[in-house]
């Protein structure tokens, strides 16, 4: 696997991982002494999840989404996809094995903010804890499966666009899921109908129900096995139409002007 | 009219065939084989004046575009290096060879890169147009297959590249017993570069330039 040993290379080449790893590590130790916590020392654990768990969506927003757009602008750009599919490396292969070059810089960034919370916020109550576990283990499952599929179409739009589209377009698509969504979905409330903001609301990706930080937060608990099956449901599918897109657009080659 | 793309067979033996009904082109005819032209093992110069379809004909064997009319077939694991190929600006090509090409082949790839005075530790971004070059032909070189069919599309490897360094490579490449078909279109800077094999493009015709000691000056004279 030729160009997933070269991705490997060329992100750890870039070094900007180890900030990443870094401050993944270290802005949940530090971040929430800005709190009032003196009024109350208990704010500091939920505080620390909500960090950690801000702190990976940043990084996957900024950083993975990035670097997945420039790595598909470069593999058509300069000759490499080229000479790979002359190789008969062909273009899904291509994508795909750059797609597990990025999640492989994920991965531990997943690893890291689920360690942090498990073992710097972990509540002290035993029932607690294992639900705190647990909705830690389905976070990181949720968040990966919104993440991962928007960073295959990075890597596409960046082989067929350029490294700039390929980054804005899956990142305004994932902060529309994640915040503009929830928009949509008040205005459809209001009195009046409105069939077309409806069917929007119904096709758009409701990233927002793979952030469980408010269930960290504020202590929910985990997820219950039907809802948490329903969303790797919903996910799968939204990957599933990602990943075809995908397909269809990445190129091995830039559009000649 | 029909459009086929080459026909690749892994045997063991390497080898290109341009059958006469070849139409090469993208999308509108550029150039037509004018008889059969069969290329086996060893190293065959591709010679066209600029604008003529050197990289369109290397780019339809290595199966990138569709031949406008008729098909090829290209017998051997292929590889295409284009006159464009390049990699990410803060690798080192130590780090680039090192990641694609095989195991067993790296410490000949950065033994024969000496001899080129070729910088391995040198940022990528920070090579001469020359030394990019070399690093793009080392890749093809080292990537060959041992013991097994290869055929190896080199497109103006030569430009931008010193006497010494393509000397080098010449004579690796004169020197090979292996099963390899190279076909490398150039544009030769001096009339005394023997060519045993060549193709030429001229008036839209793709043909058999001669097999025998002929120079680059004896061609030149043959291409507009």
């Amino acid at each position: 696997m030729p160009i997933f040993k070269l991705t490997l290379v060329t992100l750890f080449a870039r070094k900007a991982w180890f900030f990443v790893l870094f401050a993944a590590i270290l802005l949940p130790l530090t971040l929430p002494y800005l709190t009032p916590h003196e009024t109350n020392i208990r704010l500091l654990e939920p505080a620390r999840a909500q960090v950690a768990w801000s702190v990976a969506w940043l990084v996957a927003l900024l950083w993975t989404f990035s670097s997945a757009a420039r790595l598909g602008e470069a593999n058509a750009r300069t000759g490499l996809g080229a000479y790979f599919r002359s190789r008969g490396v062909g273009r899904f292969r291509q994508m795909l094995e750059i797609w597990m070059g990025c999640m492989v810089y994920l991965l531990p960034l997943v690893a890291v903010t689920v360690a942090v919370c498990l073992t710097t916020a972990m509540p002290q109550m035993d029932a607690e804890a294992s639900m705190w576990v647990t909705t830690n283990l389905q976070f990181a499952l949720l968040f990966f499966l919104a993440v991962a599929p928007l960073a295959l179409l990075c890597i596409a739009l960046g082989s067929r666009f350029g490294a700039m589209v390929g980054y804005v377009v899956p990142l305004t698509l994932c902060l529309y899921g994640l915040y503009g969504v929830n928009y949509l979905g008040m205005m459809i409330r209001l009195p009046g109908e409105n069939a077309l903001l409806e069917w929007i609301y119904a096709v758009s990706p409701h990233y927002h129900l793979a952030d469980l930080t408010p269930r960290l937060v504020f202590k929910l608990g985990s997820l219950p096995t039907e809802t948490f099956g329903t969303l790797l449901t919903y996910f799968l599918g939204v990957t599933l139409v990602v990943a075809t897109c995908s397909t269809t657009l990445f190129r091995t080659e830039p559009l000649k002007a | 009219m029909s459009v086929h793309p080459p026909h690749r067979a892994a045997t063991e033996k390497s080898g290109v065939c341009l059958p006469a009904d070849l139409v090469i082109g993208y999308g509108h005819a550029l150039a037509a084989v004018a008889e059969d032209i069969s290329l086996s093992r060893g190293t065959h110069y591709l010679l066209a004046r600029n604008g003529r379809g050197k990289t369109t004909l290397l780019r339809t064997l290595a199966g990138l575009i569709r031949p406008v009319h008729g098909c090829c077939s290209v017998a051997g694991h292929c590889q295409f290096i284009s006159d464009e190929l390049s990699f990410d600006r803060e690798l080192s090509s130590k780090l680039l060879l090192g990641s694609l090409l095989p195991r067993d082949r790296r410490r000949e790839a950065f033994e024969f890169a000496e001899e080129l005075e070729l910088d391995l530790k040198k940022a990528f971004g920070k090579l001469s147009t020359g030394n990019r070059k070399k690093v793009g032909l080392l890749l093809a070189e080292f990537s060959i297959i041992p013991n097994s069919a290869n055929v190896v599309l080199f497109d103006e490897p030569f430009t931008g590249l010193d006497a010494p360094a393509r000397e080098a490579f010449q004579r690796r490449w004169h020197a090979a017993d292996d099963n390899t078909v190279r076909i490398v279109s150039c544009h030769p800077d001096f009339d005394g570069m023997k060519m045993q094999s060549a193709v030429l493009i001229t008036d839209e015709r793709i043909s058999y330039g001669g097999n025998g000691v002929r120079s680059w000056a004896d061609f030149k004279t043959q291409l507009n």
